[in-house]
């Protein structure tokens, strides 16, 4: 450090200016990824909160909940193996609403669940929909600003069910759209009113949810035909826009990383090359390669934890002013994670001058006018 | 133990096989315990190979060299490392001051190296800065001292680690002479005063008569 520090102090604007790149990368790095992560819960918390290990889908559907069917009567060979309560069904319909009297529509995906079951949402507010009730609905907690509060009806477009807001829940989102949550007597007449016919052959579910271990899972896949077992990773990853979102998120993110390697070690590298000399000078008079190598990679790591606390400070403070709906969370795990990759790749970054260093013969220094 | 070097028959070859180039030929050289002497001879003579072998930072082809003492021909570089911390204190043609570092520094860098206590290394490079006149310069850095300042600093920073001989590389050579007589001047009262000995590559003749002992180098052969 006796080295390291003392030329940073004596050469303040070049490597100000590094600095400052890094800090402008490790800023985007850290905002895409919070911004990532945001987007990742904004679109599909009601499948991430869900409170199920595994879901059930048809086989066939892609993984995608919306494409899916699963017939009531195989929600019953389903529950034979699982056990009544560890198996929920879901169903799942994208649409839109109109608060009553009004005409603007507002995106919404309904989640019909059993409201005593293992599916049933926290309740931030209100109650939960009576199992019994036909127009009861709990709605997430952001239609509120859109000025639906407790009491409001909402009518359904595709069947103009009306749905009484009796309650309110926190994180319940489906493919960016807030999500609703109704009772199997609602979408049903939902559902019927629909297909304008008669729901003869009863109700159609999206999916089952189920509550096992891996093995049970396995099981349940072999012996009904028909149907896929799937995790709820992959059923995230089912939904429309997620894969493709989170993709492309994760591919800026990851040439932020290497960009960052790259300028990093073409900084030092110039550096390190103008002062070869010096290098000479300082293994004559006794340096060993290692003390060099150690002194390239403090300062390396002390421009980059500088550089990542300032923009680490930046990027909590922008997300401080952010307006409300902008999808942004950057939990510390998250910090702490991009963090040590940060530090890992400007180490990376660096190896090319350690190289170079370690190269150095100290007989430069001899017969030379330098 | 009073001869600081001793190389006896000392061969350097460049290269290999057709192309090898003899630059040092059986060189046999002796310097003691408060000898100051001066190897001159025209370029291209060996001076810098000769130099570079004494300072332990080149290996000879054949022939031995010892340093206090010690027999440092088989030793690998990490150890030929350490030789040069404890036993060798090099004064280079332009000083090659590290640009950074403050005169002070400059000089608690060598006992850093060396891991010297804090307290001691102080002590010592203030004693030494104010023997050579740089108490004044002390938080300066390199570019704001002249030649013959700087050329100073070189030389109490070879002298930090209290080595067994000191080697310099044309000390004088950007400097005018009266400057440059100052510094060989300096250099042969410390080696007096603390029984060290220092070996001086020059082609600067009016600095000869301020040493014990002039040998030439020429065409790789040494002559007294």
């Amino acid at each position: 450090m006796f080295l390291a520090l003392r030329e940073l102090k004596h050469a303040k604007m070049r490597y100000m200016l590094i600095a400052l790149i890094m800090v402008l990368i490790a800023w985007l790095v850290l905002f895409v990824s919070g911004l990532a992560q945001g987007l990742s819960s904004d679109n599909a918390s009601s499948i991430q909160n869900m409170n199920a290990d595994y879901l059930i889908v048809q086989k066939d559907a892609d993984h995608r909940l919306t494409r899916s069917t699963v017939p009531e009567a195989q929600l019953a060979d389903i529950r034979d193996f699982a056990g009544g309560s560890s198996a929920a069904p879901l169903g799942v319909q994208m649409t839109a609403v109109t608060k009553a009297g009004e005409t603007k529509k507002l995106d919404a995906t309904l989640f019909a669940i059993e409201t005593e079951g293992m599916l049933a949402p926290p309740i931030a507010e209100g109650r939960m929909v009576d199992e019994m009730a036909r127009d009861e609905a709990v709605v997430d907690i952001s239609f509120k600003e859109a000025g639906i509060a407790l009491g409001d009806v909402l009518e359904e477009q595709m069947s103009g069910q009306q749905l009484k807001v009796v309650g309110f829940t926190k994180g319940q989102s489906f493919s960016h759209s807030p999500v609703i949550h109704v009772n199997f007597k609602v979408w049903g007449s939902i559902k019927s009113a629909v297909s304008r016919g008669g729901t003869g052959d009863g109700l159609q579910y999206n999916a089952v949810a189920l509550q096992a271990g891996a093995a049970k899972a396995d099981q349940i896949g072999e012996s009904i035909s028909g149907i896929e077992v799937i995790t709820k990773d992959q059923a995230l990853q089912g939904i429309p826009g997620y894969k493709e979102e989170q993709g492309s998120l994760l591919m800026m993110v990851a040439f932020l990383f290497v960009i960052a390697a790259f300028v990093l070690a073409v900084f030092f590298y110039v550096i390190t090359i103008q002062k070869m000399n010096q290098f000479g000078v300082l293994k004559a008079i006794g340096a060993s390669s290692r003390y060099l190598a150690r002194n390239i990679i403090s300062q390396v790591m002390t421009l980059s934890v500088a550089s990542l606390a300032v923009s680490i400070a930046l990027t909590y403070g922008v997300a401080a002013i952010l307006p409300a709906g902008m999808p942004f969370d950057l939990s510390p795990q998250l910090v702490v994670l991009c963090s040590v990759l940060f530090l890992a790749v400007a180490v990376i970054g660096s190896l090319l001058s350690l190289y170079r260093v370690v190269k150095v013969d100290a007989i430069e220094a001899i017969g030379r006018a330098a | 133990m009073n001869d600081k070097l001793r190389m006896e028959n000392v061969t350097k070859v460049y290269g290999d096989g057709d192309i090898s180039v003899k630059v040092l030929t059986e060189v046999s050289l002796e310097v003691n315990a408060g000898e100051f002497v001066a190897v001159v001879g025209p370029s291209g003579a060996g001076k810098s190979t000769f130099l570079s072998i004494a300072g332990a930072l080149l290996s000879p082809t054949s022939g031995r060299i010892a340093l206090g003492g010690e027999d440092i021909t088989e030793l690998t570089p990490p150890e030929l490392n350490q030789v040069r911390l404890d036993k060798i204190g090099f004064v280079f043609q332009s000083s090659n001051l590290i640009p950074y570092l403050t005169v002070m520094d400059q000089l608690l860098l060598v006992a850093k190296l060396a891991k010297t206590p804090r307290k001691l290394a102080e002590a010592k490079a203030k004693e030494l800065l104010q023997r050579l006149g740089l108490a004044h310069r002390r938080n300066h850095y390199p570019d704001s001292l002249s030649g013959g300042e700087r050329q100073r600093v070189a030389i109490a920073r070879a002298w930090m680690n209290d080595p067994e001989i000191i080697l310099a590389d044309e000390p004088t050579a950007s400097l005018d002479s009266d400057r440059g007589r100052d510094v060989v001047q300096m250099l042969a009262d410390e080696v007096k005063l603390h029984g060290k000995a220092a070996v001086m590559v020059t082609h600067d003749q009016r600095m000869l008569d301020l040493c014990d002992r002039v040998v030439q180098i020429e065409d790789g052969k040494l002559f007294e």
